[in-house]
């Protein structure tokens, strides 16, 4: 019988203001604090505080035997921080049950890996501490922004001290294995890679409450018998925390699904394990070979929700281009400033495709547009371009390649 | 000399405006007031709109007692072998759609009848260039008649394609002279292989006209070029600029600006402006580049510019109203107006009136005006991106463009046009 290993991410993003033209040199706060406080508490009462309430009386119903891990991105901690305390300190109540365990990921949220391994180790290093602040844990395994996962990847997880990273189960290189066991990067000696089961995962994550789906409605005992027929040694259910209340609504029996789930699971002899647990305890099974970085969005599950077409690509190049600079100025709210403008979110609101994915991309943009999102990120850039002009180099700071005097 | 009555055709007036000719059919026919009777006739007005010195009548507050006394006295010429109009027409399409309804359809005999309440219905609703042009063209001529027909005039003037019908309908009601106006042509709006109702209804206009007014030499020769129009019957007159109100802003970012202000069609170039922007930044990236209008090549131009990596220095503003207009053009450095044909180009006046030196394309009326504004053709990018470059870096050069732009627009008033419309009429009457 396989063990089922769930995980949740939970973030938001800083969604930007109509940063027009006329703001550029004008106009230092770039986000949209309203609106960010607003979905924030939408999302906080409509999924963050009832599901941890429903976690918490399941994991009291099963004795402890239900565990799970969580992901909280900076920028949504941040969030809470300052406009839903009462959403953190539910947070933390959960997490002091001692049955979920916090996955460490990128602070911002970002894709810094695909451009700088400094920003991207800097990013994860202040995502560590921010979890050692606020709920007195460290992470011992890694979930890059949105499952983005390859070999490089779980070997640079590897050397910050990771024990597992998590990836996106992608049925071309899985080549007809499962994704129910633990597996390995070719270049990598001891971090173990956990695959997302797809499948059984969006069941929960999408179809649970569409009505034309075949399946419909889902019932815990269902799902269940699904599991228990996994040929692997770990079942791996990861999905946004937002499915729950939030993209599939209080009426669609989401909440009681989820409550009455782990008994259904237990019954049947199939055991919970956090991630933590499972890479230590499970041990590989195979190769995994992931040259090119997937992820766990779009159809076609790689970077292209958020650099598929030029204005992503060039929006990106263009806040990684000026790390050096940033950095160099050592200027704490200039850096925030910039590194939360990586948010992966930012580039997903200017995807340009259609169909399906295109809808998806839609539904989470406050944009009228991609290009509006592109118009109002880059003037924001620029802005940030010219805070950089007029700041001052930090003192006392060498310029490396440069002479003094 | 005794002084004229004029009837002059209009289609859009302020505030009820689209582009640049509601803007300069006001100006003109302000200044022309001071030398003759003028009543005006257009679709639609805001009744709420005063004017001084002359008669304006929308055809949305007209009623159809307005029109009984000469009703049933004229029948509609043009209008005989019309059987079909064009619909869903598009002036900024050189691909003019093929779909046309039966006039018949809608009210049988209706162009030898009474007008009727739902034909004035027309100019009371919808968009004054929306789907529906073709119909409000060949009802506006039909009232047009009408009401020429219930007064004494001498000249009639009509401004552009849409009233050009009304005005050869007119003069064949009432035998008074045609002078037809061209503020845009269609081959400045959709090409020079544009073909269709509108082309037509340009060439039937100004061969039934006695005289055509360009707004421009350059113009004149398309009119006379390619339109194939008699050049002895073709007179320029360039537009005036109302004086407007000037100040400037600081500009809160260090970098120079430098402005494109249009409608993003291929007509002002706004492809060749991305183009010398990447030139320009290629020497001297201390420049912001912004692109103010919207238009139908806004979204490729977005893509395009992010694939030259010009975004940072490249901004899209969409749509502005006139108070941002002039607060941008409060901090420009430099106009720059690429345009592939511009029949006049107001805006590059109003941007000297703001100080600002212009590098404009040679296919447009307002080189012509502003005699020290560098010049090239639209499609030089590098002598564009140089002009530019110059103008951002040469103080003195930058001053003397300035200085003679000053006394370009010190010449370039209504009046001075207004007087030369005159004495075109006087030749006619």
């Amino acid at each position: 019988m396989p063990a089922v290993c769930l995980y949740f991410q939970v973030h938001q993003p800083n969604r930007l203001i109509p940063y027009d033209f006329f703001r550029i040199g004008d106009h230092a706060f770039y986000e949209d604090d309203r609106l960010n406080a607003e979905i924030l508490t939408k999302v906080a009462d409509k999924c963050y505080l009832p599901a941890n309430e429903m976690f918490t009386r399941a994991i009291e119903a099963s004795g402890g035997e239900f565990k799970f891990a969580l992901s909280l991105s900076g920028t949504l901690i941040e969030q809470m921080e300052h406009h839903r305390p009462d959403a953190l300190e539910s947070f933390k109540r959960l997490v002091a049950t001692g049955r979920v365990e916090m996955l460490g990921e990128t602070y911002y949220h970002s894709l810094a890996f695909v451009h700088s391994r400094r920003e991207f180790e800097r990013q994860v290093a202040l995502h560590q501490e921010k979890l050692g602040e606020v709920f007195s844990v460290r992470s011992r395994v890694f979930r890059n922004t949105e499952l983005i996962y390859s070999n490089a990847i779980a070997s640079a997880a590897e050397m910050l001290g990771f024990q597992g990273i998590l990836g996106e189960g992608v049925d071309w290189l899985l080549n007809g294995d499962s994704p129910d066991h633990l597996y390995r990067a070719p270049q990598a000696s001891k971090i173990k890679t956990l695959l997302r089961n797809a499948k059984l995962s969006d069941d929960l994550g999408f179809r649970f409450s569409d009505q034309n789906w075949p399946d419909w409605p889902l019932t815990p005992e269902k799902f269940a018998d699904w599991v228990a027929q996994s040929p692997g040694e770990i079942v791996n259910l990861f999905l946004d925390y937002e499915t729950i209340g939030e993209h599939q609504w209080r009426d669609t029996g989401i909440f009681d699904f989820w409550e009455r789930l782990p008994a259904a699971m237990l019954e049947r002899g199939i055991t919970f394990v956090t991630p933590g647990e499972a890479v230590a305890k499970i041990p590989v099974w195979g190769r995994y070979d992931c040259q090119t970085p997937t992820s766990w969005a779009d159809r076609e599950r790689d970077l292209s929700a958020w650099m598929g077409n030029v204005m992503q690509r060039e929006a990106i190049e263009k806040i990684h281009v000026i790390e050096e600079a940033v950095l160099k100025k050592k200027d704490p709210d200039l850096t925030h400033a910039w590194a939360k403008l990586q948010t992966s979110d930012h580039f997903h609101y200017m995807a340009t495709k259609t169909g399906t994915d295109g809808e998806v991309h839609d539904y989470f943009s406050p944009y009228a547009s991609p290009y509006d999102a592109y118009i109002y990120f880059m003037n924001a850039l620029a802005d940030l371009h010219v805070r950089l002009k007029r700041l001052p180099d930090a003192a006392g700071v060498s310029v490396p390649g440069r002479t003094a005097g | 000399m005794k002084r004229l009555r004029v009837l002059k055709l209009g289609w859009e007036f302020p505030p009820l405006i689209n582009g640049g000719l509601g803007i300069a059919c006001l100006g003109l026919s302000r200044a022309l007031a001071k030398y003759v009777d003028l009543r005006v006739v257009v679709p639609r007005i805001d009744p709420d709109a005063q004017f001084d010195g002359f008669t304006l009548t929308g055809l949305n507050c007209t009623r159809v007692e307005d029109l009984q006394k000469v009703e049933g006295t004229y029948q509609y010429d043009s209008f005989a072998q019309v059987e079909r109009i064009p619909i869903h027409l598009d002036p900024y399409d050189s691909d003019e759609t093929l779909s046309t309804q039966s006039v018949r359809s809608s009210g049988g005999l209706a162009r030898f009848s009474r007008t009727t309440r739902d034909q004035l219905a027309l100019f009371k609703m919808g968009e004054l260039y929306g789907s529906d042009l073709g119909d409000k063209v060949v009802e506006f001529s039909k009232v047009c008649a009408k009401l020429a027909m219930m007064q004494d005039f001498d000249v009639v003037h009509a401004h552009d394609w849409m009233t050009f019908l009304a005005g050869v309908e007119v003069k064949k009601a009432t035998g008074k002279p045609l002078v037809v106006h061209v503020h845009a042509s269609q081959y400045d709006r959709a090409g020079a292989d544009a073909r269709g109702w509108i082309f037509e209804l340009e060439k039937f206009g100004m061969e039934q006209a006695d005289r055509v007014i360009p707004v421009s030499r350059y113009t004149g020769k398309i009119v006379a070029g390619h339109y194939g129009i008699d050049p002895d019957k073709i007179r320029p007159v360039h537009n005036g600029a109302d004086p407007v109100e000037v100040f400037q802003t600081h500009k809160k970012f260090p970098e120079k600006l430098v402005l494109f202000l249009g409608r993003l069609t291929a007509q002002k170039g706004p492809e060749f402006f991305l183009e010398i922007a990447a030139r320009v930044l290629e020497v001297n990236p201390d420049v912001r580049f912004v692109m103010a209008g919207t238009g139908e090549k806004l979204r490729p131009l977005i893509e395009s510019g992010a694939f030259r990596g010009l975004g940072g220095h490249f901004h899209f503003t969409g749509f502005l109203n006139k108070e941002k207009v002039n607060e941008l053009l409060s901090m420009t450095d430099v106009y720059c107006m690429p345009s592939v044909s511009e029949p006049f180009g107001l805006s590059a006046l109003e941007a000297a009136q703001f100080g600002i030196p212009a590098v404009i394309s040679k296919q447009s009326g307002v080189a012509e005006v502003l005699k020290g504004a560098l010049k090239a053709d639209f499609w030089d990018v590098p002598l564009m991106a140089k002009h530019i470059n110059d103008l951002l870096t040469d103080d003195e050069l930058r001053a003397r463009v300035v200085k003679q732009a000053q006394a370009d627009i010190a010449a370039s008033t209504w009046d001075a046009a207004a007087a030369k419309v005159v004495e075109i009429y006087h030749e006619l009457v």
